[in-house]
């Protein structure tokens, strides 16, 4: 509670000299960094507990796999989807039961082509959290066993979190 | 007998919601099972972008109507992640206590609907009165019974209502003499514990792989519990335990639920005797900065997360919202294959769902 | 003086009344129409006729009073429920006597209510359940005489059915099939379940019933209703068959289908199981039913195990009879509101594998008493 007004810079850990790796947060971060010097970048420290990276999108399964079967993260609590003016980015949120820890890994694709890997073959809760984004932003997941709309009609049109859906 | 697929709902009176369940049975067996969401689809996160920060709360309250303080709290937390706002000490107390209130009034009610689907219907009233002790509470508090709009962000709405400690201590003392009622009353029944036992086991290996949490997936063994791990709000403070069961199964279920129920008595008393004096609320600012909040909350149905996207004015860019249950039901089919038509009410029933959260 | 007499006293006033003025009026009109009369009124003052107007009237006599007594039955169903849950119960119709029209308004109700027959459901099945089912439940109340003198299968000088008690539980065993072709001809998956599951448990429950049954018929001698109750003169039944009575409790509650036994039509589950597709009356009819056979099987319990109408003579003895029937029914009540739902495949399971053993050993005990020459 008390430290939760002070937040990090991003890349403050890349840029910062070597410490002492005694904090699950950093353990993890130096992992990702070896394991995956370019695919991840942007690695920050928000609050104790969470951590936030990008991600490139085309080593999102291996980066998944690797989380899943490495370092021990076994829930996948939230995947988004989210549309600015240039990109979409889908924000994958991942917890680890033993570190207690939170790691928000964030993949942008452009515009014309939002489309990412499934990784419900990994995580088995991620299959229902794919359909949504799919449903609701017309984010394609490749690989997905079943990608059909879920909360809306099977035959609609549109995708209605996107920006330019009125409504009307 | 052939195989034959039978729609349970949209319209039933065991399914707690609007939802369907498709069960392809032969004879009594069940034999493949499809979850079908969507029929409650309101668009929540959609209406979030058109509405300002504050004019969220009440939407956030009808989320989940079973357990609607737990959300606009959860609401609450993300957008003062967002906007780097501190919330005073006694509002955090309040804010405990009430979610605490909150997670005896939802687990009630989940109790009386699922005595009543298996038909103790003794069971249905004598839950359903008790939950008004604590429905009176919240009416003297905020006004309502069910959605509340209680929450504020930057604290609560207002500070407790005079007498409110020794109400709430009445209440609880009460409600402690009845929930060891219940547990003879539902224990001791042989009839119940057979329809109970060995229905519906949910591996340890299978609840972590399919996402499911709270509840659930404590009643496979594993001991994860927000409150505990990731503490929030002045959870730190308090001293109280996480309650497991090593069996998997609807028991396991129903046992994780009545445990938690009296730990969140024990957490009340510590917040009515902890509570600082001081304010109750801080203004926020109206617009927020560019960036992003997080939150998460161990709602009674398991683990609840909202992200908030902020772009500098008064309405949020996009508000994504977790919910358990909608993780929860995509897991249902790997408890109900192999089990009889009958069992589908217990063991839909222990999951205690809520649509408005499945569906937003 | 019995029932018979009772009632055969009252049509032969009735017909000696309109008799006198038939004649009379046959005496102003000329020939034909006089001969014609005189022969119509003699013919309705003949033995025959005025038997059959006998049995007929002693048929209403005992199906008012078994309708009434399933109103009785519905009130307290209704008020016990109620006050075991914390709330008032049957309360404003009927308001000076503890809500005991409510259900007449409630039978009013339904019949004023539209009466659908779904397009694709099998109509001869359809139209026929509801006959068969209303029919065999009210046929079992036929041998079941409330005393020696007030029974409507005993005749003028008192005997009374041989075979009466055998009568009124094959009667009792027809449902089963009504209640199959009602699921199976409504056409929907949920009712043919019920119907399915329902005729399952009822068929696994008939024969430990049976066997309590023919305990019984050992130790009394005969299947008639009226020795049976003669022969408990000493000690009720139920003292030495004690195991034998709650048997025949728990079959009677699984073949009268409420809690815990409820699940053909358990309500969370199937809708209202195989009556889902029955509206207006026809749903009444079949509700009413359920309440006349738990009533037929109260009485059948009293008449068996708990020595029928014997008791103190202060009491006449049909009331007596019909206060045992009501505790035995009030027992029921109690159970059904404590106990949750049991599974149908463990209701079968409890059926074959825990009430046919004991219904057994108490066979053997009734063997054994019998031959120690105790009854």
């Amino acid at each position: 509670m008390a430290d939760r007004g002070k937040r990090g810079q991003e890349g403050d850990i890349e840029r910062s000299p070597s410490r002492i790796d005694s904090v699950p947060e950093e353990r993890l971060i130096r992992a990702l960094m070896n394991a995956f010097p370019e695919a991840i970048t942007g690695f920050l420290k928000v609050r104790n507990g969470l951590v936030r990276a990008r991600l490139d999108r085309r080593d999102l399964f291996k980066a998944c796999k690797f989380l899943r079967e490495e370092l021990g993260f076994e829930h996948i609590s939230m995947i988004s989807a989210v549309e600015y003016d240039d990109r979409f980015e889908v924000v994958y949120h991942v917890t680890s039961y033993k570190d207690k820890l939170l790691l928000e890994l964030i993949i942008r694709t452009p515009k014309d082509d939002p489309s990412v890997d499934s990784v419900s073959s990994i995580w088995g809760g991620a299959n229902w959290q794919e359909r949504e984004a799919y449903d609701l932003m017309g984010i394609k997941f490749n690989g997905h066993p079943n990608l059909e709309r879920i909360l809306l009609p099977r035959d609609y049109q549109y995708h209605p979190l996107r920006k330019d859906f009125r409504g009307d | 007998m052939a195989e034959m697929w039978i729609n349970m709902g949209p319209q039933h009176p065991m399914t707690h919601g609007l939802w369907n369940l498709r069960v392809k049975v032969d004879g009594e067996t069940i034999v493949d099972a499809q979850p079908e969401i969507g029929y409650l689809h309101r668009g929540i996160e959609k209406l979030c972008e058109g509405k300002s920060y504050p004019q969220i709360i009440p939407l956030a309250d009808r989320l989940c109507y079973g357990s609607s303080l737990t959300w606009s709290h959860l609401y609450c937390m993300a957008v003062e992640d967002l906007m780097r706002v501190e919330v005073p000490e006694r509002a955090e107390y309040i804010r405990v206590l009430t979610i605490e209130m909150q997670r005896i009034v939802s687990h009630l009610m989940w109790l009386a609907a699922y005595a009543g689907d298996l038909g103790l219907a003794a069971g249905f009233v004598y839950t359903m009165r008790d939950r008004e002790v604590f429905l009176d509470l919240f009416q003297s508090l905020t006004g309502a019974r069910i959605t509340y709009n209680f929450p504020r962000i930057g604290g609560v709405a207002h500070d407790l209502p005079p007498n409110f400690e020794r109400d709430s201590l009445r209440a609880l003392s009460y409600f402690e003499g009845r929930l060891k009622e219940y547990e003879d009353m539902f224990e001791g029944s042989k009839i119940f514990m057979m329809r109970n036992v060995d229905v519906g086991i949910l591996r340890k290996e299978d609840a972590i792989n399919l996402g499911v949490t709270g509840p659930t997936l404590r009643a496979s063994g594993v001991t994860y519990d927000l409150r505990k791990d990731v503490p929030y709000s002045v959870y730190e403070e308090m001293d109280f335990d996480v309650a497991t069961h090593k069996d998997c199964d609807c028991y396991a279920r129903y046992r994780v639920r009545m445990d938690e129920m009296w730990e969140s008595c024990k957490i009340m008393r510590q917040a009515l005797q902890k509570m600082p004096k001081g304010k109750w609320r801080i203004v926020a600012p109206r617009n927020a900065p560019v960036g992003t909040g997080l939150a998460r909350v161990e709602d009674p149905r398991g683990e609840g997360v909202i992200y908030v996207v902020g772009d500098g004015s008064e309405r949020p860019y996009r508000v994504k919202i977790r919910s358990p249950i909608f993780v929860t039901v995509s897991a249902a089919p790997k408890m109900l294959i192999g089990y009889k038509l009958a069992d589908v009410v217990a063991i839909m029933g222990g999951l205690d769902m809520c649509i408005g959260e499945t569906d937003r | 003086m019995n029932l018979f007499e009772f009632c055969y006293g009252i049509i032969h006033w009735l017909v000696d009344l309109v008799n006198h003025l038939w004649y009379w009026l046959g005496d102003l009109l000329p020939w034909w129409f006089g001969d014609f009369f005189d022969a119509v009124g003699d013919f309705a003052a003949s033995q025959g006729h005025l038997s059959v107007m006998t049995i007929l009237l002693e048929v209403v006599v005992v199906v008012v009073i078994a309708l009434i007594n399933v109103l009785n039955f519905l009130w307290i169903f209704r008020k016990f429920m109620a006050r075991m849950f914390d709330f008032y119960g049957p309360y404003y119709v009927g308001y000076r006597i503890g809500g005991w029209l409510q259900n007449l308004a409630d039978g009013i109700k339904l019949f004023v209510k539209e009466i659908i027959v779904p397009a694709k459901a099998d109509k001869m099945g359809y139209l026929l359940a509801p006959v068969i089912f209303v029919g065999s439940s009210i046929l079992i109340l036929a041998t079941i005489p409330f005393s020696v003198d007030f029974g409507v299968s005993t005749n003028k000088s008192g005997d009374y059915v041989p075979a009466g008690a055998l009568f009124a539980l094959a009667a009792f065993a027809i449902a089963p099939f009504s209640i199959l072709l009602a699921g199976w001809a409504s056409n929907n998956k949920y009712t043919l379940i019920g119907g399915m599951r329902s005729a399952a448990q009822m068929m696994s429950y008939e024969i430990p019933l049976l066997m309590t049954v023919a305990s019984v018929f050992l130790l009394a001698g005969s299947f008639g209703f009226v020795d049976i109750v003669n022969a408990q003169h000493d000690m009720w039944f139920g003292i030495p068959l004690f195991i034998g009575f709650i048997v025949f409790l728990v079959c009677l509650a699984a073949e009268v289908e409420i809690i815990p036994f409820d699940l053909p039509e358990a309500e969370a589950e199937l809708v209202e199981g195989w009556t889902t597709e029955y509206g207006g009356m026809r749903f009444g009819l079949f509700y009413m039913t359920t309440t006349v056979r738990s009533y037929a099987g109260g009485a059948l319990a009293t008449a068996l195990f708990l020595g029928g109408w014997q008791g103190p003579s202060l009491i006449p003895d049909e009331i007596w009879f019909l206060i045992k029937a009501y505790i035995v029914f009030v027992v029921f009540q109690w159970m059904t509101w404590s106990l949750p739902r049991v599974r149908v495949d463990q209701i079968l399971g409890l059926g074959w594998k825990r009430l046919l053993p004991l219904a057994i050993i108490n066979l053997m005990i009734a063997v054994a008493l019998k031959s120690m020459g105790w009854f």
